[in-house]
């Protein structure tokens, strides 16, 4: 009897076992109102993988264009092509340097300290020595580091981007005109960054900002050709630029004074109304306009770029006796001509958006969100040098992370405008910067 | 470099452990870690039995009860818990599961007369409620929230019962209680390879409560048992915090002693039993648990930095009442049969669902045997099934979507009385 109410027991202890894990009901993203069958991703380096000042294999990996165009092809995409560097490669900066890394690097004062280095004097310069074009395999990843929406139809860009030219299929052809060879049925363009980066990385020295006008032109022109064969598209704001790392690592307040040095700035900068005080003090930066010296100390909210060479303000009174150049700072001005520019730009890009039926990513939103802070999946994001975990040690270019973040907002956008349902990655899956 | 503040950080450690572990194992047995399966039949009748007289296992569900035990007994059981919890990712649709091991707690009681009948019993109780380990499978999308929980705890308690009269029994016991807690998690710093960091807190914790009971046998058929479980903190005053990152990063996240703790709440039951017949009995239970002790998790490490912070995470549980219900039926003179269900609600609010504890209001089932062997030996034998599903968005984590667990837990007792 015993023995049988054991069994009974036992057999109905393995039925229910059996029954004991929790079934997964899969579900199918559908692409709704859209045809994903051929897809282009239009942008620059923030586009096409650029990170660590470098396009690297591993970088356009992690691409936005790319991480859009797999899950894409989960809702029926086909074959998306990346103008790939060869995997051996160290990959290359658009002016011929090596990849960052985060190294040791022992500063004027012999302090050995975490910070990015690059991992060779040169960077893969034989990436640039051969155009790897295929007819049969057309790209569809057109983000190209440093390209312009202005460069878009420029029929003599791949004489000017190495990047272009090293995929263009003809040297006279435009990218546009590489785009549509591959008549795309989708498309996204991630455009402007670059139209406002010079000016920004310049510390407002090269005033080259376009017009609103000239490029809502280009703009509008761009998504009439593209939208001319009835493809449906996905188009991103420009993200406010001041806000990369940059542009905010290096703190205008940063100048610490002792006592000694304290005293001898203070004689020699209060005849021209600037006072010192022991602790943390503004830097001195050039102004041409702020008195007859043309110098002044910076100010809050003024911005130093990390263009600045510390070791000359370290141990050779750059920043103090001899004041930061303004290529090395954004004012309060400049910032102000920066931003106005970026909204006045976002307008036009979101008002083309709702003109041609087309979704619509605000990155200005995203990077606004990254400065504040948010927590992914128990991951704290921010948009803080290294630390935020967004953005490569370029300080400009987001990390894979930071693309796959951006990659969900696209995708949100997407399934939002034309009521797909894609499913979006798990960015804690994509890496961020090594730490040795 | 001031690098690394890391929120995930806020999130873990010996309280959460602690909960977890009485949380997710106890998935199969009850609401949150409101341990009514500490006795076999009981445990086949929906987990009430407070109102009961039958065994040893009084002493847990009501000391006042074990007053009216004839015998001398010693009793034990174990009850094996297999819960697999299934996380579905909202944004991504991803799926991960755990990989639980099988937990395996047991019960062990000693109840003891000093004459034949007297009215005066001394009771001695060990039970491990808190015992099981939640292991994430490789990579899931919550690693930096938690990768693997394990606790093992130990409820050690000497008891008193006195019955005062023929319709009412009072019993008193003190509870020590001791564990082990292990909580491991990955940290979002990644080594040159790739893999990520991961931090590791270990330690030991202790806590003192008592355990309450009133039996009042208002007729011969019915019977109503009241009891009071105290509060038990567990102080965890001497955890080991283990950090396994990139050499560059050692400074800010250094190897050392934390302190944390955890609120095991107070329960407070009314039970009802009734005889209808030879055949026939039946158990009521109504549970309140004041869950609402657990509000924050906090952690105090003995070294901070800027990537190490001393952390208080809310988690705001609300007080909750859960029903028990069951009957058992002897189908011949010395063979019984249970069964029984309940439902309880769940302590864990909207926007504080974890992974260690995807708790939600649930309804279970049980059923379960009992066999006597003779004069001195009975078999008893459950089984315990419930499913749960709770989606959320997590306020700390932003962990966005749905927990799915199934448990069953099975158990078997074996009694001597004499």
């Amino acid at each position: 009897m015993t023995k049988n109410i054991l069994s009974i027991f036992t057999l109905s202890l393995l039925v229910v076992l059996t029954a004991c894990k929790p079934k997964y009901e899969a579900t199918t993203p559908v692409q709704g109102e859209m045809n994903p069958t051929r897809f282009v991703m239009i942008g620059s380096g923030h586009a096409g993988g650029y990170m660590d000042d470098a396009l690297t294999y591993e970088g356009q990996t992690n691409s936005v264009a790319n991480i859009i165009a797999e899950q894409l092809k989960t809702i029926g995409s086909g074959a998306f092509n990346q103008p790939y560097v060869s995997q051996s490669s160290m990959g290359v900066s658009l002016f011929g340097l090596s990849p960052f890394k985060l190294g040791y690097k022992t500063d004027c004062k012999n302090v050995t300290s975490l910070s990015p280095v690059r991992i060779a004097a040169s960077g893969d310069l034989a990436v640039f020595n051969s155009n790897i074009y295929t007819a049969s395999n057309k790209f569809g990843n057109f983000g190209i580091p440093g390209m312009k929406l202005l460069d878009v139809s420029n029929t003599a860009f791949a004489n000017v981007n190495p990047f272009f030219n090293r995929m263009t299929s003809s040297t006279v052809a435009s990218v546009l005109d590489n785009v549509m060879g591959v008549n795309p049925t989708f498309f996204s363009i991630f455009l402007g960054i670059e139209d406002v980066m010079d000016y920004a990385k310049s510390g407002g020295k090269n005033n080259n900002l376009p017009s609103t006008a000239t490029f809502e032109i280009a703009y509008n022109n761009l998504v009439q050709v593209l939208t001319a064969n009835g493809a449906k598209g996905v188009v991103a704001t420009i993200p406010d630029v001041t806000k990369m790392p940059y542009f905010t690592t290096i703190p205008w307040n940063g100048l610490n004074l002792d006592s000694a040095s304290n005293e001898t700035l203070n004689n020699i900068y209060n005849p021209l109304n600037f006072f010192f005080e022991i602790g943390s003090n503004p830097f001195m930066i050039e102004d041409p306009a702020a008195n007859d010296f043309g110098v002044r100390q910076i100010l809050e909210g003024e911005l130093l770029l990390l263009s600045v060479p510390l070791d000359s303000v370290k141990c050779n009174q750059m920043g103090v006796l001899f004041p930061l150049r303004t290529e090395f700072i954004l004012t309060l001005a400049e910032i102000s001509t920066l931003k106005n520019q970026i909204a006045a730009y976002n307008t036009i890009i979101k008002t083309i958006a709702t003109q041609n039926n087309l979704a619509l990513v605000e990155t200005d939103k995203f990077a606004e969100n990254l400065k504040d802070g948010f927590i992914y999946n128990g991951i704290t994001m921010s948009a803080k040098f290294v630390s935020g975990g967004a953005y490569s040690l370029d300080g400009i270019h987001y990390n894979s992370k930071g693309n796959a973040l951006l990659a969900n907002e696209f995708i949100k956008a997407i399934n939002k405008k034309y009521k797909s349902t894609i499913h979006q990655v798990n960015a804690g899956n994509y890496g961020a910067t090594l730490f040795p | 470099m001031k690098y690394f503040i890391i929120y995930s950080m806020k999130q873990i450690y010996s309280f959460y452990l602690f909960l977890g572990l009485f949380l997710i194992p106890n998935v199969s047995y009850s609401q949150g870690f409101q341990v009514n399966f500490q006795g076999q039949k009981q445990q086949a009748m929906g987990c009430a039995g407070t109102a009961l007289q039958t065994d040893g296992a009084s002493l847990f569900f009501n000391p006042g009860a074990s007053a009216f035990v004839k015998e001398n007994s010693v009793n034990i059981a174990t009850t094996p818990i297999f819960a697999n919890v299934m996380y579905v990712d909202s944004a991504t649709n991803d799926v991960y599961r755990t990989e639980n091991p099988v937990g395996t707690p047991f019960s062990a009681y000693g109840l003891f007369q000093l004459k034949e009948d007297g009215k005066l019993k001394l009771g001695i109780a060990a039970y491990t409620p808190f015992g099981s380990t939640v292991q994430w499978e490789k990579n899931w999308i919550g690693r930096f929230a938690i990768t693997r929980l394990e606790l093992k705890a130990i409820f050690i308690q000497p008891t008193i019962s006195y019955r005062i009269s023929d319709k009412i029994g009072v019993g008193a016991g003190f509870v020590y209680s001791t564990g082990n807690v292990n909580l491991q998690k990955d940290i979002p710093v990644q080594f040159e390879d790739g893999s990520f960091a991961k931090a590791e807190l270990a330690g030991k914790a202790q806590g003192f409560g008592y355990n309450l009971g009133v039996q009042i046998n208002a007729t011969d058929k019915l019977g109503i048992g009241l009891n009071f479980r105290s509060k038990v903190q567990m102080n965890l005053n001497d955890g080991e915090a283990t950090f396994t990152v990139p050499s560059g990063l050692d400074p800010n996240f250094p190897d050392g002693k934390f302190v944390g703790g955890l609120p095991l709440p107070q329960v407070t039951t009314l039970g009802l039993s009734y005889k209808l017949n030879d055949k026939w009995a039946f158990v009521l239970d109504i549970n309140h648990v004041a869950w609402k002790a657990y509000d924050t998790l906090a952690f105090d490490y003995e070294l901070n930095t800027a990537s190490l912070l001393d952390t208080k995470s809310p988690r705001n549980y609300k007080n909750i009442v859960a029903f028990r219900t069951g009957a058992s039926y002897k189908v011949m003179k010395n063979l019984e049969v249970r069964f029984g269900g309940g439902y309880g609600l769940t302590p864990v609010q909207d926007g504080y669902v974890t992974p260690e504890t995807p708790d939600g209001n649930r309804a279970y089932g049980t059923f379960g045997l009992g066999y006597e062997l003779g004069k001195h030996f009975a078999i008893d034998a459950s089984c315990y099934y419930t499913q749960i599903t709770r989606a959320d968005i997590n306020q700390e984590t932003n962990l966005s979507g749905t927990f799915t667990t199934k448990a069953i837990a099975a158990g078997i007792g074996f009694i001597y009385k004499w």
